[in-house]
């Protein structure tokens, strides 16, 4: 025994980490610099597992930051970048306070900049990487983007977010990789996969605006400022995936204006306003590098992965047409927008599936035809009624295009006439667990998707009975089915054969399982028993829920017949 | 005396001289109109010409008059002068005019003031032009020297002083473009570019490679996405089940947070037994007057109580004793002993039951382990306490049945979208949560009634 007394606090946990303020002084910013690098470079606060030790004692709440991440942040240049513009500062107040204009303008002439480019480069050393953290950013970036112009943050940045957003959405335009919009009360969800990532992302409506107070504007702002400088590569990276030029351009019929945006974006200058807003009208397609003669892509050879056998290349193979058949939805549809439907919005997803989308020339530029033109087929209409109609297009609801999308095929337009109360908007991000209650309105839109048709809708009770019943039990439901599908082939003497088989063989599992069961260790049994109450329960709870539902609609009903009477 | 007025006798036959002969010059010139009078006032004063000789040179310059070309030259002079040019080159315009009587003059503002009319040029012949001032010292050099810049700046040749410029102009110092400048432009910066040969430990105490981030850094300190989808209950035209379920859920929130204040409530309140009945008001008023006197009694009889006399001694143990307590325990050691021998050959006999016992506890760690496990994913996607503020959870955005309006045109939408990201933000760990600082006045605010309110009243 022997050596010297251990001192607390000077090991261990204690020494790893770095509490707010100190780190604050050891770089020798201010808390709201301290706060920007943090942000920028990606280093988060810490929650210690044995706060007392890391606090010497002290139990008082505080934030921690790891040591070595704070050793990491001073070899950031921006620190530097930070002081020199606290100086910039001071010596700008001290000139405008002495009313020293040309020394104040001269200064503003050298404010300092720094540049997120090797910021961005080091958080995300490949580009998949950077993908993967895109939705953060365009969330924010159309967050920003519709925002008033009226100093809660910069105008410039607003601009910079619109100019993003715009990109990105040609982006998906082109590469028609939309896959689920769901729009809630808060704004609308859209989904689409790049390049094997899903990337989901949040819109808010248009003029939806309150700016809450408990938000902290400047942490949003630094955010905004990395993440637009992110999605700035990225939307170039991605342009170039698809050989489209960037800036993106829209196609010209004049050769002569075309020439002329090719200087202007030769010096650097993007968007002349005029261009910006073309692009944001989304109704041109982009100009390519090569032409889209050349670029057209040949049919791709399949090719099974590595252990992956026949079925599940036949299955990858099937997923994939379906991906094709959705990406041309609308393909050779003409759409026409009414003023009070939300255009840019409905433009993004219509052309996302191939359509041809117009508005009235007043309402926004990009307009290519008009009411009036005798080939357009679907007209979006948001009103209860309509004055002059034509005989050869529908007037649907828009949520008809929305409901299309997210059923991947087109859905009889009767039920989103004009003036129907519309049947609900289902979430596509819901994915039911078998034994989960699932909604009437899906059964139906399965059913459709299988290529059911609904029952016409003139005997309301019978189709009320079947669907009814189809709700009083899954396992009823799918027997029905079976025996639907087994109805729509012709009944031979041969037939019977295999459903006898099958049946056997489902006997058979049966006895099977049960057996099985029986012979289960009394503590695997418990936990057997366990998982097969809660799947009755689940069941049962849907089967109430259905009922209730079932009550409701009656209930309705009623009423309307009712009111129907008076 | 005499010879000054022999002078001036010479003088003024020389004038008359000059004069007729001013007369001859001036008729020579044809057309010549002369500004001033005529001098020819010295026709009355003619007097002897004096002879001279006029073989001699000195002479020439001496007696030959001159007077009258001088006199006619002035008299140019003058007319250039007054009028700038001769009065016999001018039309008949620029000498005459027609008297209309007096005209109202416009403009009687516009008069120049005096001193500007002193500071005019009195001649109306223009300066002379400085012909210096029109030449280039060194011209021919100059374009030459230009020519071959020229010629050289075609090849691609900077001049000594650009190129010196250029070499000290750092890379990478030039003004960068704001980071929020909408017309800024981006480049592939995940090009794969050559990789540096040089020493890593040398490009980077050089500052010339950033220092590499740490692995760690790129994990995430959450596992939630970042962007969570409203529940289904939240569609603008939601299904009823869905709706309700929302509903139920934001309902539940409410009430769990209404418990909890209700709780607090209780807690903080004043309990029955404590408040103060009359009794106790009495007593307390007359805390100290009655039972003071008892009080003493008690306390002094305590004092005889515990006043007594000294402590007892420990007495000193006898040999004997201390022998034999050492005997009882060494006696117990060794029984001890024995036991413990004697357990642990009965333990042989108990195997079963101790393997049990172990298997028991083995299942027990793993038990506790799997927990802990699951405890530490829970965790992972739980808001952690980074700072003074747990991270508060939104309210739930919900439409009330009432309030949906199953059209997308007379949609009001719920909640505002900056404050779910911020959330969300905070939710992910990535900023700790803070309270807006609360405005601190430094000093007192006093109020002074203005001396022009106080008069009126």
């Amino acid at each position: 025994m022997g050596g010297l007394q251990k001192k607390k606090y000077e090991s261990g946990s204690a020494t790893n980490y770095i509490s707010r303020n100190k780190a604050r002084k050891k770089l020798s910013l201010s808390l709201a610099d301290f706060r920007r690098l943090c942000i920028l470079k990606g280093i988060y606060p810490h929650e210690p597992k044995h706060k007392k030790k890391v606090n010497k004692g002290s139990t008082a709440q505080r934030t921690f930051y790891l040591l070595k991440d704070i050793r990491f942040l001073m070899h950031e240049p921006i620190v530097g970048k930070f002081r020199e513009y606290k100086i910039f500062v001071r010596k700008l107040r001290k000139a405008y306070g002495k009313a020293e204009w040309g020394t104040a303008e001269k200064l503003r002439g050298n404010k300092p900049g720094y540049k997120l480019d090797h910021i961005i480069k080091e958080r995300y050393p490949t580009f998949i990487d950077a993908l993967r953290d895109v939705d953060d950013a365009l969330s924010m970036c159309f967050l920003f983007s519709t925002f008033p112009r009226t100093g809660k943050c910069h105008v410039q940045t607003i601009e910079l977010c619109r100019r993003l957003s715009v990109e990105w959405m040609n982006y998906i335009i082109t590469l028609r990789s939309l896959r689920k919009v769901f729009l809630s009360i808060k704004g609308i969800y859209y989904q689409a996969e790049v390049l094997g990532q899903i990337i989901t992302w949040l819109v808010p409506y248009q003029f939806a605006h309150d700016h809450p107070t408990d938000v902290d504007y400047r942490v949003m702002a630094t955010f905004t400022e990395l993440y637009t400088t992110l999605l700035g590569f990225i939307n170039f990276r991605l342009y170039q995936t698809l050989n489209l030029v960037y800036p993106p351009k829209v196609t010209h019929s004049q050769p002569a204006v075309m020439l002329h945006f090719d200087l202007l974006s030769e010096f650097g200058f993007y968007c002349s306003l005029l261009s910006l807003s073309k692009l944001s009208a989304l109704s041109a397609s982009l100009v390519r590098v090569v032409s889209t003669a050349e670029a057209e892509e040949a049919e791709l050879d399949h090719f099974p992965a590595e252990g992956e056998d026949g079925e599940k290349l036949a299955e990858r193979l099937k997923a994939r047409q379906d991906q094709d058949r959705q990406e041309k939805l609308f393909e050779g549809l003409k759409f026409f927008l009414n003023r009070e439907v939300p255009r840019e919005s409905l433009a993004f997803v219509l052309r996302c599936f191939g359509a041809q989308v117009s508005w009235d020339k007043s309402l926004c530029i990009g307009s290519t035809y008009d009411v009036t033109d005798e080939t357009i087929t679907h007209h979006v209409v948001d009103r209860p009624s309509l004055e002059k109609q034509y005989i050869n297009r529908y007037y649907v609801q828009p949520q008809w295009v929305y409901d299309c999308v997210n059923a991947r095929m087109l859905l009889p337009v009767e039920d989103y006439f004009v003036g129907v109360t519309l049947p609900p908007h289902l979430s596509p991000f819901v994915e039911e667990k078998e034994g989960d209650y699932v909604p009437p309105e899906k059964l139906k839109l399965l059913a459709l998707q299988k290529g059911e048709r609904p029952e016409e809708e003139e005997d309301n009770d019978d189709s009320e009975e079947e669907e009814d019943e189809d709700q009083s039990d899954d396992e009823d439901e799918l027997k029905g089915m079976e025996e639907k599908q087994a109805s729509s082939v012709k009944v031979t003497p041969g037939e019977a054969k295999p459903v006898n088989r099958q049946r056997a063989e489902q006997e058979a599992k049966a006895e099977e399982k049960r057996l099985a069961v029986m012979m289960m260790k009394k503590r695997d049994k418990y936990l057997y028993d366990k998982i097969m109450f809660g799947k009755k329960r689940s069941v049962r709870e849907a089967n109430k829920m259905s009922a209730k539902r079932k009550a409701l609609d009656e209930a309705s009903k009623a009423n309307k017949k009712k009111k129907l009477k008076k | 005396a005499y010879s000054s007025r022999t002078l001036h006798l010479q003088q003024s036959a020389r004038n008359m001289a000059a004069a007729r002969r001013h007369k001859r010059v001036a008729a020579s010139q044809p057309g010549f109109l002369r500004l001033k009078p005529d001098l020819d006032h010295s026709a009355s004063r003619i007097g002897h010409k004096k002879r001279v000789n006029k073989n001699k040179k000195k002479n020439w310059n001496k007696y030959s008059d001159i007077q009258d070309v001088e006199e006619f030259l002035e008299d140019v002079r003058l007319q250039e002068r007054a009028t700038g040019g001769l009065l016999s080159d001018k039309s008949d315009d620029g000498l005459f005019f027609v008297d209309v009587g007096e005209q109202k003059k416009k403009g009687k503002g516009l008069k120049p003031l005096r001193i500007d009319l002193i500071l005019q040029p009195d001649s109306q012949v223009p300066p002379p032009k400085d012909i210096l001032a029109y030449q280039q010292p060194n011209a021919r050099k100059l374009r030459l020297m230009a020519q071959k810049a020229e010629k050289l700046a075609a090849m691609g040749v900077l001049p000594r002083r650009e190129r010196l410029l250029q070499r000290r102009r750092i890379p990478g110092s030039e003004k960068p473009v704001a980071n929020n400048d909408p017309a800024r432009a981006f480049y592939d910066l995940w090009r794969p570019d050559r990789p540096d040969t040089a020493d890593p430990y040398y490009l980077e105490q050089t500052k010339r490679r950033l220092v590499k981030r740490p692995e760690k850094l790129n994990v995430k300190p959450s596992l939630l996405p970042a962007v969570e989808v409203a529940a289904p209950g939240a569609s603008y035209n939601p299904d009823f089940t869905s709706h309700q379920a929302l509903l139920l859920e934001a309902h539940e929130t409410e009430v769990a947070k209404l418990k909890a204040e209700e709780k607090l409530a209780r807690q903080l309140a004043v309990r029955k037994e404590d408040l103060a009945t009359e009794e106790s008001v009495f007593r307390e008023q007359v805390e100290g007057l009655i039972e003071e006197e008892e009080e003493k009694l008690e306390a002094e009889e305590d004092d005889e109580g515990t006043a007594v006399g000294p402590t007892a001694q420990t007495e000193k143990k006898t040999e004997k004793q201390r022998k034999r307590e050492k005997a009882d325990r060494v006696k117990e050691l060794q029984k001890k002993a024995e036991r413990k021998a004697i357990d642990s050959r009965q333990q042989l006999f108990q195997l079963r039951t101790i393997s049990a016992e172990l298997r028991r506890r083995e299942q027990q760690t793993s038990v506790r382990r799997t927990r802990r496990k699951d405890q530490q994913e829970r965790e992972k996607v739980q808001p952690r306490r980074l700072g003074k503020l747990r991270f508060q959870a939104p309210d739930l955005d919900v439409q009330l049945s009432d309030e949906l309006s199953g059209s997308l045109r007379t949609l009001k939408p719920e909640g505002s979208i900056l404050k779910d990201r911020f959330k969300s933000l905070q939710k992910r760990n990535l900023i700790e949560p803070r309270e807006r600082a609360k405005f601190k006045r430094k000093f007192k605010v006093k109020y002074v009634e203005k001396r022009e309110f106080r008069e009126i009243q």
